[in-house]
């Protein structure tokens, strides 16, 4: 006798929080992979120069803070790109 | 009947309104610009440039009041993403952030920028990972979205006595702050200082709550900007001869290389967490800017950065404005604003310190002991530098030069050479911020007081909403002020700690409620007691037993708390009974990017229910 496989009553909704999960925890390991990765190379870095700064620095002072700020901003566009296909899926459920 | 938040639409003056009060802002430093060159008083320029402003704030605050339930607590769901991002960035940097983190980097140099990582970080971990849930829930403070997410009258109060502890440190922190820069400018003693500045924290708070708060954050902020923007560029242009102070302080390297040399600085040793932040007393620079990991060592340097970065995220006082905006992708990009305002200060700030320490080392290599530089002496008046030929050679070394760590960023105008206006403008940027973090803080403290355990504890509800929460205001802003005219404590130190506390009490929490349909009341309840007892216990027994020295030091402790936290509030979560179809139905909800916020619907059905009745009773014919 075949047996029936559950039926998934919400797809959107679970595609959705699914997304949602993925982009938080990609984006926010990215940043502090990249935050640590500094860090422990930033004496090595710092024998390259960047803007007359010691790039280990600079990174730090800096360019992980643009970084940081890119990333949130692209979050904001990617999660609202992920609320609007909910939106229309759940419209058409 | 009220509108629902998305059909709010913000008061289309709001631009005009802050362009006015930035012109005016900018009018105010030309004109004391020209009175000086006139020949005005220092004691009038700096009365003129600080009063001013305060009377700003007070009449935004007057003119902003509301006795409506909603405006009071969530600004009436309507403020526009870019002012609550000024508002967010205001109390994120705070007094402390401008001189304590600036001062910090003066005496660390490389090591300190494990801080302003942290805090930007937090602010991103805060947007993706809290925010638009706690948007969707509506809640007035997050005990009540915890209360609310595990329909726990018990855990809202728990929350309610955890989150003292964070927002009284800040609270006390940043009113020390502005009350030593009312002391140091104007002619008032450091206790009448505090006195009237916890009088105006808590006027603005109670005259119009979140709804004054967020208008005067945006004045203060903007007033903030304005001051950093406008002395650092001029001393970039100065020295470098660019007005981009973060592009062009690097050029500066090599100069300041030469004069720590010259005054005698030697790299050093990593000394581990528990003796590398400065203090507040005037004492000497030991290490050289650019020495990377001289005082912390790598890891010393991850775990103070990922302490500030987790505490940030979890900070009350800036989850509590995740219900002021219209939708969730408004409160996002309101995040990513301020997100992007304290990136542009914590980029700023090694600027300024940078620049400060070349001009101090540069000028005291030049000078002898004998005929030191007016400016010197000018600060050292203040008590923010203390110089002493100790080895009688005729020229002062590092190691002569005491130098208050909060005293830097106002050290810098005199120092450059600047006129006394730009010294006055420095500090009141610093007050400004100092002031908009405060009242936030103590808003955060005392609403939570009288919605979280006053509404909770009396069920009579005597008192009326409003006036529990000004009561509740009036009282924590003079147990602040009394607390600061008995004890001392140092402004970063406290801040950090409030820091730590919130990452071990909230961030657990705060994750498993908003990430994890399993989690339980109990869990919840069990992560926040964990993580705040193992806060508790590291303050008090460091603090008896000198843990400090031994390196078990405040961040150690919260990384150790919040891992502790999470595996408790897991393991009990998985114990003890499922979660309610209420809580799992919540846990959609908040989910759910569409519709009205949580409590507003659940605010409407009652008041629906209520007319319901009201409309039933007047039909029942009289017996």
């Amino acid at each position: 006798m075949a047996t029936e496989l559950p039926t998934n009553e919400h797809p959107a909704r679970d595609r959705h929080q699914l997304q949602t999960v993925i982009i938080a925890i990609a984006l926010s390991c990215t940043v502090l992979l990249a935050v640590f990765i500094t860090v422990f190379a930033a004496t090595s870095l710092n024998h390259y120069g960047f803007l007359h700064f010691p790039l280990g620095f600079y990174l730090l002072a800096q360019g992980l803070l643009v970084f940081i700020v890119v990333v949130a901003f692209w979050f904001i566009r990617l999660q609202e790109r992920i609320d609007l296909e909910r939106s229309e899926s759940e419209g058409l459920e | 009947m009220s509108l629902p938040s998305r059909l709010r639409t913000p008061n289309p003056h709001l631009g005009a309104y802050y362009g006015i009060v930035t012109s005016a802002f900018v009018s105010l430093i030309i004109i004391l610009a020209m009175f000086e060159q006139l020949g005005w008083g220092r004691t009038l320029l700096a009365q003129s440039m600080m009063i001013v402003p305060l009377a700003l704030y007070l009449v935004i605050a007057i003119g902003s009041r509301t006795t409506e339930v909603e405006d009071y607590f969530a600004s009436g769901r309507r403020v526009p993403a870019v002012y609550n991002g000024f508002a967010l960035a205001a109390i994120a940097v705070g007094g402390v952030g401008f001189l304590g983190y600036t001062g910090t980097v003066f005496f660390l140099g490389f090591d300190a920028l494990a801080i302003g990582l942290g805090w930007t970080f937090g602010m991103l971990l805060a947007a993706i990972l809290f925010v638009p849930y706690l948007r969707k829930a509506g809640s007035y403070t997050l005990p009540s979205f915890l209360g609310h997410r595990f329909r726990s009258r018990t855990l809202r109060m728990a929350a309610s006595v955890m989150q003292l502890a964070p927002a009284a440190l800040l609270v006390v922190a940043e009113i020390k702050i502005a009350a030593l820069i009312a002391s140091l400018f104007l002619p008032v003693a450091f206790s009448i200082a505090v006195l009237m500045l916890s009088a105006l924290i808590a006027a603005i708070a109670i005259l119009g709550g979140m709804r004054s708060l967020t208008w005067t954050a945006s004045a203060e902020f903007i007033v903030g900007a304005v001051g950093l923007v406008v002395v650092v560029t001029t001393v970039s242009i100065l020295l470098t001869n660019l007005p981009a102070p973060q592009l062009t302080y690097g050029e500066m390297f090599s100069s300041l290389q030469n004069a720590e040399i010259t005054a005698g600085l030697t790299p050093v040793a990593p000394g581990g967490l528990a003796t590398a932040l400065p203090g507040t007393p005037p004492h000497p620079n030991v290490k050289p800017f650019l020495q990377s990991f001289g005082i912390l060592a790598p890891m010393d340097f991850a775990t103070l950065f990922l302490c500030l970065a987790l505490g940030t995220a979890a900070l009350p006082s800036l989850l509590m404005r995740s219900g002021v905006t219209s939708s969730i992708g408004e409160q996002r990009r309101s995040t990513a604003w301020g997100l992007l305002f304290v990136a542009l200060f914590v980029m700023t700030a090694p600027a300024m310190a940078a620049f400060a320490k070349l001009i101090i080392f540069r000028d005291i290599a030049l000078a002898p002991a004998s005929s030191l530089p007016g400016w010197l002496i000018e600060l050292g008046d203040k008590g923010l530098l203390q110089v002493h030929d100790a080895n009688g050679d005729g020229a002062i070394g590092a190691a002569e030069l005491f130098i208050g760590r909060d005293g830097i960023a106002l050290a810098l105008p005199s120092a450059a050479g600047l006129p006394y206006v730009l010294t006055v403008l420095m500090a009141t940027a610093a007050m400004a911020l100092a002031l908009a973090a405060a009242a936030a803080h103590l808003f955060t403290l005392a609403a939570s007081l009288a919605e979280d355990l006053y509404r909770v504890l009396d069920g009579r509800q005597t008192l009326p909403r409003l006036i529990a929460a000004w009561a509740a205001i009036a009282a924590s802003a003079l147990a602040a002020a009394v607390f600061l005219l008995i004890a001392d404590l140092d402004p970063l130190k406290a801040a950090l700690t409030a820091f730590a506390f919130a990452a071990a009490t909230f961030f657990p929490a705060l994750l498993l409620a908003t990430w994890w349909r399993r989690c339980t009341k109990w869990g919840a309840f069990a992560a926040m007691t964990v993580g705040f007892t193992v806060m508790l216990g590291e303050t008090v027994l460091g603090g008896v037993f000198g843990f400090a020295n031994a390196g078990f030091t405040t961040s150690v402790a919260s990384l150790a708390g919040i891992l502790l936290a999470l595996a408790v509030g897991v393991a009990v979560s998985l114990y003890l009974r499922k979660p309610s179809p209420a809580e799992d139905n919540y846990f959609d909800d908040m989910r759910d990017p569409e519709g009205e916020t949580i409590y507003d619907r659940a605010q409407a059905r009652a008041a629906a229910q209520a007319a319901a009745q009201a409309a039933a009773a007047e039909a029942t014919p009289v017996q």
